[in-house]
C-alpha cells in the first residue's frame, strides 16, 4: 500500500474469488487499498483458469495473476476461523458471492451474484454468455440466417466487477462522509449489470414498438456505414454517423458522387441503400493500407479505427506511451504483460502492475 | 443520518458530457444521491438528443423525445448556458466553484476553444476534480482522435476474439465502449472523490475508453501474453467444452445458448434430452464429433419453446439461456419479480420505463427519483436559487439566448 494513493487506508477482504470480485478488488488494490484474498485451502477458483503460464495451478494462472496484482493471499485454513472472523470484522469492505457464510463485516458487505436474490432466475447456473443472451445482445451478433454467435471470455463478470466497485466504494465513502453510520449489505447482479448495454434498446421498443433484428455480421441498425472492413493489409473500423462525417468519408474515399445524394444524408437512409454503397466502399478500402486510411480519416474528423490483433495491441504506440499494458510479477519471479487500470488519477496515480502473491504467502502475517 | 440510497448526498457534479459514456458515468452518481447538474446549450445541446437536428424536429419537441438521452440522464438537474458567450462561461465557472467535480467527454479541442480546462476550473475551485473521458485518453498521439462507442470496440482488439473462423473480426456493438466507458467513469470519479474527501485535494482524471475495454478482452490478451499465440475464433464453440453453442428453437428466430462444462452438466443434459444425445461419450469424443453433436442437439431443441426449455435445463443444472430480444427485457419475469423497471412520467413522452441500478440494498432497487430533465428545466432553480441570479437577469439571459428551454438551430436569433 502506498500512503498517498487515493484508496490508502481502506481494507478489502475477498472471500469469493470469482472473476467479478477479483476485478472489483483489483481496482481497489491498484489504487492503494489493502486487499486480502482470504482463500480456501486449494485457492480461489481463478487460480485454475486458463491459460496457465508454464506450470500448474495454484500459482500459474495468467487470469489470476492479472486480477491479483498488489493483493495479499491468506489461506483461511492456515489461520483458523477466529482469525478469519477478526480479519473480516475489521475490514472496511467484504466481497463475497452472496451466500451466507456466518461472518460479520463491520463495514460494507458487497455481494456479487449472477442474478441477485429473488426472481425466477435466482438459482440458475450462471455464465457470462448467458447474461449476454438474456440481455438481448447475442441475438443480434452473427449471420442473418443464424445461429447468433456467443460472446466470449469473462465480459459479464468484468462488467459486474467495475459496477460493484462503484457501488462498494460509494458506500465506503458514505461512511467516511457521515452519510452512513451502520454496516450495510449491497448486492450486485451480474445479469443486471449487463443490461447497461441494451436498456436503451428496451426503452426504445416501448416507445417505437421496433425490435432490433440481426442484420448480419458487423451490421447494426440504425448506423451505416459501421463495421470492420478489409483493407489492402489489415482491417479498418468504420462508424459514420453525422451528415458532415458522411461528406468527409465520401471525399476521403473518392466517392464524391454519393456525398450529396438526399437519401444518404441520414444514417437510416444509407442503411436502406447499403447494397449500393457497400460494394463501392469496399472497393475503395482495398486501395488503402489500414494504417494510412485510419490516420487520414482521423485527420478529416471521421471516427475510423485500427482493429488491432492481440499481437498488434502491444505494438500500438498510443497504448505503449500510456502504459496501457503493464507487468505482473509472478511468485516465481517471471513477469507477464497484463492490462493496466483504465483511468488515471494524475496526483494519486495507480500502481502499474505489481507482485502476485503465491497461495497463502501472507498467512503467517495474520496467524 | 442519510439513507443508504443517498450515499453521495452533499456531492455536486457538473456534467458537461454528451452521448452515452459521460452521462452514464454521472448518472450512476446521481442514482446514489449526488447532485448532478447537466449543462447544455440551446444551440449545442447533447448530441444524443439528435445528431441530425432540423427545425421540424425542434418544432415537434424532438429534443425531449430521445429514448437514449432520457435513459442515461435521470436523477439530474439541467441548465442551459451558451459557453461561447462570456456571461454563460462565467456562470459555468460559478457552478464549478461550488462543485466537487466536473465531467466532460468532448474531443480534445473543444474545452480549449471555450477557454476552459482543468487549470481554469482549478483557478476558481482549487479542490475541483475534472474527469475527461476521451476515447483514447488525454495523452499520446491519438489523444485528439474521434470515436464513438463502436470505434472504441473496434480499437480494443475485442472483434478479433468474437465470431467464426474465416469471418471478419466480429463486433458485438450496442456501442460497447460507451457503456463500459461510463461504468469506468463512475469508478474514476469516486476514486478521486475519496481522495478529495480525505485531503481536500482535487485533481485531473484521465480515462481512456479504449483501455476500459481491455479487461473485456482480457481472455485474449492474456492468452497471447502467456502463450505467444492469440486464441482462434471458434464461433460459439469452445476448445474445452462440448456441446457449447446457440441452438434453434420453435418460433421466429428463437434460439437457446447451451454450455456444458463438465461431466455432471453433460449427464444432466442427457437426462433431460432423453435419447437425443445417445451414443456420445466423454468430452474428447464429443469434441471429435462436434458437427454431429450440434446437429443432434439442434434437432432436439428445434421444436421447443426457448424459454420453457431454458427453465427445464436450468432446473437440471445445465447452463442455458434463451436469446432474448431487447424489447423482451421489459417483460422478463426475473426483472419483473425484482422490480427492475421503474416507470416514471416524463414530460412530452409520458410514462417511461427506467432501468434500476444493477446494485441494491435490500429487496428494492435504488429509487429513480426523477426522470431525465427537459432542456433547461432547472435554469431558474440552479441559476436563480443556487447562484443568486436575479429574475431580471434571468429574463435578460433568456432574451439574449444565453439560456433557454428550447433548442435552436445554430445561428438563429432567439425569439
Amino acid at each position: 500500500m502506498v500512503q498517498d494513493q487515493a484508496l490508502a487506508g481502506i481494507r478489502v477482504v475477498d472471500i469469493s474469488g470469482s472473476v467479478s470480485t477479483g476485478f472489483c478488488a483489483k481496482v481497489f488494490a491498484d489504487y492503494g487499498a489493502d486487499v486480502i484474498n482470504l482463500e480456501p485451502e486449494g485457492g480461489f477458483r481463478t487460480r485454475n483458469l486458463a491459460p496457465l503460464i508454464g506450470g500448474t495451478a495454484p500459482n500459474a494462472s495468467a487470469m489470476h495473476a492479472w486480477l491479483s496484482t498488489n493483493k495479499k493471499s491468506v489461506r483461511a485454513d492456515a489461520i483458523g476461523p477466529a482469525q478469519c472472523a477478526t480479519i473480516i470484522g475489521e475490514a472496511d469492505l467484504l466481497l463475497d458471492d452472496g451466500q451466507e457464510h456466518g461472518f460479520d463485516c463491520g463495514g460494507v458487505r458487497s455481494s456479487i451474484s449472477w442474478y441477485g436474490r429473488g426472481g425466477p432466475y435466482e438459482n440458475f447456473v450462471g455464465t457470462d454468455a448467458q447474461c449476454f443472451a438474456l440481455n438481448g445482445m447475442i441475438r443480434n451478433i452473427g449471420p442473418i440466417e443464424g445461429p447468433p454467435i456467443m460472446t466470449a471470455g469473462y465480459q459479464a463478470e468484468v462488467t459486474a466487477g467495475i459496477t460493484a466497485y462503484t457501488a462498494s466504494l460509494a458506500q465506503v465513502l458514505a461512511g467516511e462522509l457521515g452519510n452512513r453510520r451502520n454496516p450495510v449489505h449491497i448486492e450486485t447482479s451480474i445479469f443486471e449489470s449487463c443490461i447497461c448495454f441494451t436498456d436503451v434498446g428496451a426503452v426504445g421498443f416501448h416507445n417505437s414498438g421496433l425490435q432490433a433484428s440481426r442484420m448480419g455480421i458487423n451490421r447494426f441498425p440504425p448506423t451505416y456505414p459501421l463495421g470492420v472492413f478489409p483493407c489492402r493489409d489489415g482491417w479498418i473500423g468504420v462508424t459514420v454517423l453525422t451528415p458532415s462525417q458522411w461528406h468527409s468519408f465520401c471525399k476521403l474515399l473518392g466517392m464524391d458522387e454519393l456525398a450529396e445524394v438526399p437519401l444518404f444524408q441520414s444514417s437510416v437512409g444509407r442503411l436502406q441503400a447499403r447494397d449500393v454503397i457497400e460494394p463501392l466502399m469496399c472497393e475503395r478500402f482495398e486501395t488503402f493500407s489500414a494504417e494510412d486510411l485510419f490516420y487520414k480519416g482521423q485527420q478529416a474528423a471521421i471516427p475510423l479505427a485500427r482493429v488491432p490483433t492481440m499481437e498488434e495491441l502491444f505494438e500500438v504506440d498510443q497504448f505503449q506511451i500510456r502504459n496501457a499494458m503493464t507487468e505482473a510479477t509472478l511468485p516465481d519471479g517471471e513477469t507477464l504483460r497484463v492490462p493496466s487500470v483504465a483511468f488515471r488519477l494524475y496526483s494519486t496515480p495507480p500502481s502499474f502492475g505489481g507482485p502476485v502473491a503465491a497461495l497463502g504467502q501472507h498467512s503467517g502475517d495474520y496467524a | 443520518m442519510k439513507g443508504t440510497h443517498d450515499a453521495l448526498a452533499g456531492i455536486r457534479i457538473i456534467d458537461l458530457s454528451m452521448g452515452w459514456a459521460g452521462p452514464l458515468a454521472a448518472r450512476q452518481l446521481a442514482d446514489m444521491g449526488a447532485d448532478v447538474i447537466k449543462v447544455e446549450s440551446c444551440e449545442r445541446f447533447d448530441w444524443w438528443r439528435s445528431w441530425e437536428a432540423t427545425q421540424a424536429w425542434i418544432d415537434d419537441d424532438g429534443a425531449e423525445k430521445s429514448t437514449a438521452f432520457n435513459t442515461v440522464n435521470r436523477n439530474k438537474r439541467n441548465v442551459t448556458l451558451d459557453l461561447e458567450d462570456d456571461e454563460g462561461r462565467d456562470l459555468l465557472l460559478r457552478l464549478v466553484a461550488g462543485a466537487n467535480a466536473v465531467v466532460e467527454n468532448f474531443s480534445g479541442s473543444v474545452l480549449p476553444k471555450l477557454r476552459l480546462g482543468y487549470d481554469v476550473f482549478k483557478a476558481v475551485n482549487p479542490a475541483i476534480i475534472l474527469l475527461s473521458m476521451p476515447a483514447f485518453g488525454s495523452t499520446g498521439p491519438w489523444a485528439g482522435f474521434r470515436a464513438y462507442g463502436s470505434t472504441v470496440e473496434q480499437s480494443s482488439g475485442l472483434p478479433h476474439l468474437t465470431g467464426r473462423t474465416g469471418d471478419p473480426p466480429t463486433m458485438q456493438h450496442v456501442a460497447l465502449g460507451d457503456a463500459v466507458g461510463g461504468l469506468n467513469g463512475s469508478a474514476a470519479l469516486l476514486t478521486a472523490l475519496r481522495h478529495q474527501s480525505r485531503t481536500g485535494e482535487g485533481q485531473y482524471v484521465d480515462l481512456s475508453q479504449v483501455e476500459g475495454l481491455f479487461p473485456m478482452a482480457a481472455h485474449g490478451i492474456l492468452e497471447y501474453t502467456a502463450t505467444g499465440s492469440a486464441p482462434v475464433r471458434l464461433g460459439s464453440r469452445h476448445r474445452e467444452y462440448a456441446p457449447h453453442g446457440v441452438y434453434p428453437c420453435a418460433g421466429d428466430d428463437d434460439w437457446i445458448v447451451i454450455q456444458v462444462r463438465d461431466d455432471a452438466e453433460w449427464q444432466a443434459l442427457k437426462r433431460v434430452s432423453g435419447d437425443a444425445l445417445a451414443g456420445f461419450g466423454d468430452v474428447a469424443d464429443r469434441h471429435a464429433r462436434q458437427d454431429d453433436l450440434d446437429a443432434r442437439l439442434g434437432a432436439w431443441t428445434a421444436d421447443q419453446d426457448a424459454n420453457e426449455l431454458m427453465f427445464r435445463l436450468q432446473q437440471a443444472r445445465v447452463p442455458a439461456a434463451a436469446t432474448h430480444r431487447n424489447g423482451d427485457l421489459l417483460e422478463d419475469p426475473h426483472l419483473a419479480a425484482r422490480g427492475f423497471w421503474q416507470w416514471r412520467d416524463r414530460a412530452v413522452v409520458g410514462s417511461q420505463p427506467n432501468p434500476s441500478p444493477a446494485y441494491r440494498i435490500g429487496a428494492k432497487p435504488f429509487p429513480v427519483v426523477a426522470p431525465a430533465p427537459t432542456l433547461g428545466q432547472h435554469n431558474d432553480e440552479v441559476l436563480g436559487d443556487l447562484l443568486g441570479v436575479s429574475k431580471d437577469d434571468l429574463a435578460r439571459l433568456r432574451r439574449t439566448g444565453i439560456i433557454g428551454e428550447k433548442p435552436r438551430m445554430r445561428g438563429i436569433t432567439p425569439s
